[in-house]
């Protein structure tokens, strides 16, 4: 046989014996095998001295081509084998995608502190400040201050938890308006703030009443506030709150730390105003109280109340809670049962 | 108070449905409610009784031949005692329906043909207690002749529609029918028109014998009074009885109803006194003597005190001024000659008698929220008035004064321009003034500045302010553009205590623990649990219940309360915290300080069982892990230290540290003592309680930037075996103190004790991790270290290396 029969006869057998091999090492066997130093191709070319001299860059050409070939057909078929075992390891590694996870769950906000947040980022965004206040406050700021000496009716309205006869559970977070005004310096501009907090009133718990709950109180002082501003204002709000086509109304009423006072109604987020049992069938619900602030807080602050004006209001985080998540037992939001705390993951 | 559109309808006209008033008012002034009476009662006509004889098989029960106004009798069997011959009665006719759905039904009692029903007032839905006393054991019977089928319904004035006004405490100047024509006249663009009382001369007379001593001058403002002689005491008319029942009052006799008319009629309580019961006529308005009585009848009285502005006449007490009257000079069917009083008294002394003495009522509520001082003898005049026109009279006397006190219209001045900028709309001063018209004020203007004059009825009013509210509400809110604050702009935002709170909240929340808020207000020995801080205790003075009386001093109790709470409903894998405040009161000051405090529970199993994870019991190590993640956020500049605790709270003396950073104690971490764990109900559970202004107040790190290490650690791994007393946190506070400036870390990884290991010691296995940021770690530096600290640690320790 010829040199040259017999590496085209390597080259076939060399192609057929890859394309057979099943498993990688075979493949790398076979590399080894057909195109190492010790292979046969390397042997054969030993016979190239009895190949005349004129012959031997064409038998040279050869050699290197049916190296090449070998070894394009053993990485061809390392590429099938390959191949063909991802597709087995996948089709090994099939999950029941339905089990369920591995959990990592992250607590739930109470719901109360969600609803007050929620209003805090609003106001924010209006650019007020967010105020804390005392929960132990004293008589003068929870009364005297807000226009209720002693012995007005309207200590009869709220019912208080005294400590002593001057200091009290705070019975309304208004008790937080005369420390705000008096520490704001006017001439760096307005006072704008909101003061949320715990407040407490003797009252028997029960599904409407809790001795102690959450109020938010808001008050602006500038020069020229008006009750189109407070309008305005709670306008926004209860939009933000209650949903975008929400319209509000004001009914007059009486605090005695405002005047004008009013009642502020939204129109039904149930049922759009047509009427239902939320609404009791009026299409309007109650959601908060507000007014022009009496001129007599204001100059109990110091403030002269012929320059500046102001507004406040003062909502309940348990009623708007309440309302918009139909939640018909005010203890619940004390009980702290995981499952009534837990469904409000993420509402707010 | 209830306004009666019948009644209303004197004053002005009214032409619109009592749905559509009470909206309009609640929306312009007064929140309101309409009320319909008698919608479940007809058929309901007069009776005239014609004659009456028992029925044969009963021995209570009569038959009554009834004209009803129809072609004959008809016939009627009625049990009610008071049933007799002659008299007019509600008569139910057959087909008539009652309230609850009652329905009458001609039939047959006992065997005799009934067609009908003769009605009491309480069968047609009277409460039993306004029903006139004659009548409440039986049926009603008209005062006066009725013609016979008229609609019953309508004379007993049980059709009447009804305005329902919910007044604020400032509005009770529509406490009175007129006050009440005047506002929703005001809405309607209605002036009210009415009559002012006319008295007859010739029947006026001087009553010289009367004597009145106001000695508690600071209390009395106004004390008029008349008397009259000879009045027949009867029962009222029935135009009177039915205004009277339908306002919640009892009517009694033609005297005292009328009293009670006049103060309906103009807001005004009147009193009546039977002048021959009075001690030498005299009558003297003092405080009262101490341990003097009041006498109420049927056994009840009232012990008064020096705080009590009492109506005494010598040394009978006649009444507790504006509150009630007694027994003593009650006028009743025997009474020839009275004594009017209109008065204006004192209201707060008023309001506390009235709730000293559990009293309140028409009279003390008017006292109390204030009357028309300008309204005090008109109303006393109207009193006799009405009084002459029901019953005959001798003779009447002159006002009699014991006090009078001028009543001056308020003058109010307001600048147009101040009043449009406070609502933020744009009227002409004519507008103003129109809508001040429609309320009854008289205004001038001069320029910019209006000057309102503001009738008596109207004491709410004193301020600008307050005219701006009359004249927005009148206006219209509808009507008012909403806008937003116009002035400067300000920076908003939480304080940067707010800031730090959110943020660790934030942590809590991503730790997987459940907000709760519990409540300020615990029993005292909640109070006391967990008083860690020492706290003085703060009481509340008059707690509602025992279990919320004093303040707080940890969040703990609460915390436990829940878990309690939830594990009686079969939540028993709970992760809880709350953020708030406790009340830490030094002694010697009244008031606690309001300290920000995060704690939190857990108990349970940490992880879930399910199909490829098993749960874990929680332990120690989990709420500390908890713990050291919050602290970590606290950006502290020194080194957190878990120092073992025996005496905190009820926690487990072998299961505690307290958390401190440089020496000062920042909280506590620990497992609830079994013996109150078992008390409280609950399983394992494990606690922290951190206060969060000292955390906020502790030096912040100064974080500076460097780049991740370019050269590799080195870790060394060291087995010790160490008295089983010593902490690995001393161990490892040792370790860095002899490892080198190129030691990073030491990661525990074993800590064994039991079989194999020398009794009283325990095996310990750290990882040592060394890294030089700049150079690579030669094995003989790391070495040299490793040598330093081992020896260390035999030298404090005693430790055997292994
Ligand atoms: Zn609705």
């Amino acid at each position: 046989m010829s040199l040259n029969d017999r590496l085209k006869e390597l080259r076939e057998n060399g192609i057929n014996d890859a394309k057979r091999a099943q498993h990688l090492q075979d493949l790398n066997d076979l590399r080894v095998q057909l195109l190492g130093k010790k292979g046969p191709i390397t042997q054969a070319l030993r016979g190239m001295k009895d190949v005349p001299k004129e012959q031997r860059p064409e038998i040279g050409t050869l050699a290197n081509n049916v190296k090449k070939d070998i070894q394009t057909a053993i990485e061809s078929r390392i590429e099938e084998v390959n191949k063909r075992i991802i597709a087995q390891k996948l089709q090994e590694e099939t999950l029941d995608v339905t089990l369920p996870a591995q959990s990592h769950e992250v607590g739930t906000k109470h719901i109360l502190n969600q609803t007050i947040e929620d209003i805090e980022q609003f106001f924010i965004g209006l650019g007020y400040e967010v105020a804390p206040g005392y929960e132990v406050e004293e008589d003068h700021y929870n009364f005297e201050r807000l226009n209720i000496p002693k012995d007005h009716p309207a200590r009869d309205m709220q019912d208080t938890f005294y400590i002593t006869n001057e200091l009290l559970m705070r019975t309304q977070t208004s008790a937080q308006e005369g420390r705000d005004m008096d520490a704001h310096d006017f001439s760096k501009g307005p006072l704008k703030m909101i003061s949320p907090g715990i407040v407490y009133r003797r009252d028997d718990d029960d599904a409407t009443h809790s001795h102690q709950f959450h109020q938010l109180e808001g008050l602006v002082v500038d020069k020229n506030i008006s009750m189109a501003d407070l309008k305005g204002t709670l306008e926004a709000l209860c939009r933000h709150v209650f949903g975008p086509d929400r319209e509000i109304r004001f009914r007059p009423s009486f605090f005695p730390f405002t005047e004008p006072s009013v009642e502020v109604d939204v129109s039904c987020f149930n049922c759009g105003g047509e009427g239902c049992r939320i609404c009791k069938y009026t299409g309007w619900i109650e959601v908060l109280g507000a007014g022009l602030t009496h001129p007599n807080v204001l100059e109990m602050s110091g403030i002269d109340s012929n320059v500046y004006s102001a507004f406040a209001f003062g909502l309940g985080p348990e009623r708007f809670a309440m309302l918009k998540y139909g939640i018909d037992d005010i203890r619940d939001f004390y009980t702290n049962d995981v499952r009534f705390l837990e469904q409000f993951k993420g509402v707010n | 108070m209830k306004i009666s559109i019948d009644w209303l309808k004197e004053y002005i006209p009214v032409t619109h449905t009592v749905e559509e008033i009470a909206n309009k008012v609640s929306l312009t002034g007064i929140e309101s409610a309409p009320v319909e009476l008698g919608t479940d009662l007809s058929n309901l006509v007069v009776g005239h009784i014609t004659s009456l004889k028992p029925h044969p098989d009963s021995d209570h029960l009569n038959l009554c031949q009834v004209d009803v106004g129809q072609a004959e009798y008809i016939q009627i069997v009625c049990g009610a005692p008071n049933v007799a011959e002659g008299q007019y009665v509600i008569v139910a006719l057959d087909g008539a329906n009652l309230p609850a759905g009652k329905e009458i039904k001609k039939g047959a009692i006992r065997g005799q043909e009934s067609n009908g029903m003769i009605c009491g007032l309480d069968e047609l839905g009277v409460e039993e207690s306004l029903v006139p006393k004659a009548f409440q054991k039986g049926i009603y019977v008209f005062p006066s002749v009725e013609e016979p089928g008229a609609d019953a319904k309508e004379l007993l004035g049980l059709n009447d529609q009804m305005v329902d006004l919910d007044i604020t405490p400032n509005r009770a100047d529509t406490l009175g029918m007129r006050g009440a024509a005047w506002e929703i006249g005001a809405t309607y663009d209605e002036k009210p028109v009415f009559k002012d009382p006319v008295i007859d001369d010739s029947k006026v007379e001087d009553d010289d014998n009367l004597k009145i001593n106001i000695e508690a001058d600071d209390l009395v403002q106004d004390y008029l009074v008349r008397t009259i002689k000879n009045v027949q005491v009867a029962e009222s008319p029935l135009w009177i009885q039915r205004r009277l029942w339908n306002q919640g009052i009892q009517p009694v006799n033609n005297i005292i109803d009328a009293a009670n008319y006049v103060m309906i009629e103009y807001g005004e309580p009147i009193q009546v006194y039977d002048l021959d019961n009075l001690t030498d006529e005299t009558i003297s308005v003092e405080m009262a003597t101490d341990g003097h009585k009041l006498n109420l009848g049927k056994d009840d009285t009232k012990d008064l005190n020096h705080d009590d502005l009492v109506i005494n006449s010598g040394d009978q007490t006649l009444g507790l001024a504006g509150v009630v009257n007694g027994t003593s000079a009650q006028v009743d069917d025997d009474t020839r000659n009275i004594l009017i009083e209109s008065a204006v008294f004192d209201g707060t002394s008023v309001r506390k008698a009235a709730q000293r003495h559990d009293l309140r009522g028409d009279a003390s509520n008017r006292f109390e929220k204030g009357v028309d001082t300008g309204a005090v003898e008109i109303s006393l005049n109207r009193t006799v008035e009405l009084i002459a026109s029901i019953t005959k009279i001798q003779s009447i006397s002159q006002v009699i004064v014991g006090k009078q006190t001028p009543a001056e219209p308020t003058v109010i001045k307001a600048s147009i321009d101040h009043v449009n900028r406070l609502m933020g709309i744009t009227l002409s001063a004519d507008e103003m003034i129109g809508i001040l018209d429609r309320l009854g004020f008289s205004t001038e203007q001069n320029g910019d500045e209006l000057t309102v004059t503001i009738p008596t009825r109207r004491w709410d009013m004193s301020i600008e302010a307050d005219l701006i509210e009359e004249i927005m509400r009148i206006y219209g809110y509808e009507n008012l553009q909403g806008t937003l604050p116009s002035g400067n702009e300000t920076l908003g935002g939480y304080t940067p205590q707010r800031e730090f709170i959110n943020k660790l909240k934030n942590i809590l929340l991503s730790e997987g623990m459940d907000e709760t808020i519990n409540f300020g207000l615990v029993s005292k020995q909640e109070a006391r649990d967990f008083n860690y801080i020492d706290s003085e205790y703060t009481r509340v003075l008059h707690p509602m219940t025992e279990d919320h009386e004093f303040l707080r001093t940890s969040l703990i109790p609460g915390l436990i309360k829940n878990v309690a709470y939830n594990k009686a409903r079969k939540n028993s894998d709970l992760s809880l915290f709350e953020e708030g405040r406790i009340f830490d009161r030094e002694s010697g000051h009244d008031r606690p300080k309001e300290v920000e405090y995060i704690g939190g529970i857990i108990t349970g199993k940490v992880g879930t069982d399910s199909w490829n994870t098993s749960a874990k019991e929680i332990d120690f190590y989990d709420v500390k892990g908890i713990v050291e993640e919050l602290l970590s956020f606290v950006e502290l500049d020194s080194e957190v230290e878990y120092r073992a605790s025996k005496e905190i709270g009820n926690l487990h003396p072998g299961q505690t540290a307290a958390i401190l950073f440089d020496d000062q104690v920042m909280g506590y971490v620990g497992k609830i003592h079994p013996e109150y764990q078992s008390a409280h109900s609950i399983d394992d559970a494990f606690v922290f309680e951190l206060n969060v202004d000292k955390l906020l107040a502790q030096p912040k790190k100064n974080v500076k930037a460097m780049s991740a290490p370019k050269y590799p650690s080195v870790t060394r791994d060291l087995a010790i075996l160490v008295a089983k007393n010593i902490t690995s946190g001393e161990i490892v506070k040792q370790i860095f103190n002899d490892g080198g400036q190129y030691l990073k870390d030491v990661n525990i990884f074993d800590v064994y004790q039991g079989s194999n290991i020398e009794n009283g010691h325990k095996s310990l296995g750290y990882h040592l991790i060394f890294q030089n940021s700049n150079d690579t770690l030669t094995y003989d530096t790391v070495e040299k270290a490793f040598t330093q600290i081992k020896t260390g640690l035999i030298n404090k320790f005693n430790v055997e290396v292994r």
